[in-house]
């Protein structure tokens, strides 16, 4: 799955240590997540959406 | 805003963590000592029976709570961290499996004996190294 994480965080100015303090993940899930190693949880996923006020196909996409 | 997230752990994750890592510590030293104690105890008229039972029962407390401070840490990981250790627990128990059932035949074809101790080391061991190759595949990158 593809998704915006980076970019989102990157026009906040967040580190991913934030973004996981604001999510209350670690630091390397958000890490993970953008590097696409790891696809989150739907209620994880949601939580992102939500987050930056997005409806989650909007930061989240399947690939290909 | 100070993080609190800094690798895999979140800082309730870090709390489970360290209490799981002192519990398995005070299992540890009392299963080296109730095991020193039995094995010896016939050159140690001071260790009465009712003593050895406390050493054992102590050890068998303390590793209980070891493991319900673990399930408490897998219940309230960090969802990554949790991926993290099922991969290492699934890598342990298939080990562990694999040399139980296995290393007796090699033990008939003359290897020298593994018994139960040997194998729940290589089952932690390859816990071990299980959490060491989930987290190096999940980590990497900025």
């Amino acid at each position: 799955m593809r998704n915006r994480l980076r970019v989102l965080r990157a026009e906040r100015s967040w580190s991913q240590g934030e973004l996981a303090d604001r999510l209350g993940v670690s630091r390397q899930t958000v890490n993970a997540i953008e590097t696409g190693r790891y696809d989150p949880s739907l209620p994880l996923a949601f939580s992102i959406a939500r987050l930056f006020d997005l409806a989650i196909e909007q930061v989240f996409e399947p690939e290909g | 805003m100070k993080p609190s997230s800094a690798g895999f752990h979140t800082g309730r994750d870090a709390r489970n963590a360290g209490g799981f890592n002192r519990w398995m510590l005070a299992a540890a030293i009392a299963y080296v000592a109730a095991t020193a104690a039995l094995r010896w105890r016939a050159a140690l008229p001071a260790i009465s029976p009712a003593l050895q039972w406390l050493l054992v029962g102590t050890a068998l407390l303390f590793a209980v709570e070891a493991t319900r401070r673990y399930v408490l840490y897998l219940r309230q990981a960090d969802e990554l961290l949790r991926r993290i250790q099922l991969e290492a627990l699934g890598l342990g128990f298939a080990a562990g499996a694999v040399v139980a059932l296995l290393y007796p035949l090699f033990e008939l074809l003359g290897a020298p004996a593994l018994g139960g101790r040997g194998i729940a080391v290589v089952l932690l061991l390859a816990w071990a190294a299980g959490s060491w190759l989930a987290a190096r595949r999940y980590s990497g990158g900025t």
